[in-house]
């Protein structure tokens, strides 16, 4: 077999580029430095297209679809700078800070925050939809770091690191809906969880300031989501 | 043979017959951790909800964390985790229902009862709840009682009922 029978070729903003085929299509814009919009993809763990920033208009699909969860095929025709991209990412942005209580000056993440990156990058100057202000809970009972639900987005990478990375499972999400919340076991305090083997890992893979470590001053968060995906490569490697 | 099979019960009274159940249906399903919604289905009916020592033992038997369970649990709004009460009182509040005067119903049992739709009553006898639609819209408006439903009620028709379904237990 030769080598070129295994690449594919694809048009990206009008952009002709060859590629392996089973590659997504945030993986090859990211791989030819074209940028798109991700806030629930991290390196190293499983897409599940939930937060809808990554996506991308494809000629002959109607609908919109995820970059992260969308495979390239051949000859495939994609967008991912048209107006109505760029609508629909103001619009997912926007009620991301309207869902819950996202008072930046105050937070944890103030400058370190994926969430906050992205409200400039859209450039984000007002919120169009009437804020929830929902009764959110911080918990605070676990040793060494602090759960705030205020500050969630629910991209679900802690529970997706949790399960895949760590194998622990601590995390999961309950009810459904604008109910939905991050859960430790049974809805239990997070320092109370008989799974958390206290790792770390999703507080590296929160992309807000919902999880935190306690020994911290304001500003000086620092995350390293990099990491999930060292990780991830180092254990593939053979001894 | 699998340790698997000798699940401790724990804080469990062996002779409850509804432990046994679940725990029949826990080996009839061969402890495998995809037949958690048939199992979580087994235990909603033995209990009427489910219990937390319930969700954890399980948890425990299925080998599942425990937060993969209640996220299930509380997904579905088939199961509950507090008791629905002994009878239930389904008001469907759908379309059909809603012209036909199922809101005047719902009133009449929220003020009959002393509860409001979702509560339980403090003896834990009834149970008053609302659907947006059962699916029985040919007999609006209509109310489940006990699993029966019944059609075309009629405010004063469905108190009595409900207080002979109360004063029979």
């Amino acid at each position: 077999m030769n080598c070129y029978m295994n690449t594919i070729s694809i048009i990206i903003d009008d952009q002709k580029l060859e590629t392996d085929p089973g590659k997504t299509i945030l993986e090859v814009c990211r791989e030819n430095g074209i940028d798109i919009l991700t806030m629930c993809h991290l390196k190293g763990v499983l897409d599940i297209g939930a937060c809808r920033l990554c996506l991308v208009e494809i000629e002959g699909v109607n609908k919109l679809l995820s970059a992260c969860t969308t495979k390239v095929a051949a000859n495939m025709i994609v967008r991912t700078n048209t107006d109505r991209i760029k609508k629909y990412q103001r619009i997912t942005t926007e009620l991301f800070f309207a869902e819950r209580n996202h008072v930046c000056a105050v937070c944890v993440a103030n400058g370190k925050c994926e969430l906050q990156d992205l409200g400039y990058k859209v450039g984000l100057d007002h919120i169009r939809y009437p804020h929830l202000f929902p009764q959110c809970e911080v918990d605070t009972s676990h040793p060494w770091y602090v759960m705030d639900h205020n500050r969630c987005i629910m991209c679900t990478r802690c529970v997706r690191v949790c399960n895949e990375v760590e194998g622990a499972h601590n995390w999961d999400v309950m009810n459904r809906g604008h109910q939905v919340r991050i859960i430790s076991d049974f809805n239990s305090p997070w320092g109370e969880s008989e799974t958390c083997t206290s790792c770390g890992k999703c507080l590296h893979a929160c992309p807000t300031g919902a999880i935190w470590p306690k020994a911290i001053v304001q500003g000086q968060l620092q995350k390293n989501p990099g990491m999930i995906n060292e990780l991830v490569e180092k254990r593939k490697m053979k001894l | 043979m699998k340790s698997d099979t000798a699940v401790p019960v724990k804080d469990m009274p062996k002779t409850d017959p509804r432990m046994k159940l679940i725990a029949a249906k826990l080996k009839k399903e061969n402890f495998k951790a995809d037949a958690l919604i048939e199992i979580l289905h087994t235990a909603q009916n033995a209990y009427g909800y489910l219990p937390k020592e319930v969700l954890s033992y399980i948890t425990r038997a299925l080998h599942l964390p425990p937060s993969r369970v209640y996220s299930t649990v509380t997904f579905y709004h088939f199961f509950s985790l507090k008791s629905k009460g002994e009878h239930t009182c389904l008001v469907c509040t759908g379309t059909a229902c809603y012209v036909k005067g199922a809101q005047a119903i719902l009133n009449e049992i929220e003020r009959g009862m002393g509860l409001k739709a979702g509560q339980v009553s403090a003896d834990n006898k009834l149970g008053v709840q609302v659907a947006r639609c059962i699916g029985a819209c040919g007999l609006a408006p209509a109310v489940v009682l006990d699993d029966e439903v019944q059609a075309k009620v009629t405010p004063g028709e469905i108190i009595q009922k409900i207080n002979a379904k109360i004063g029979t237990l």
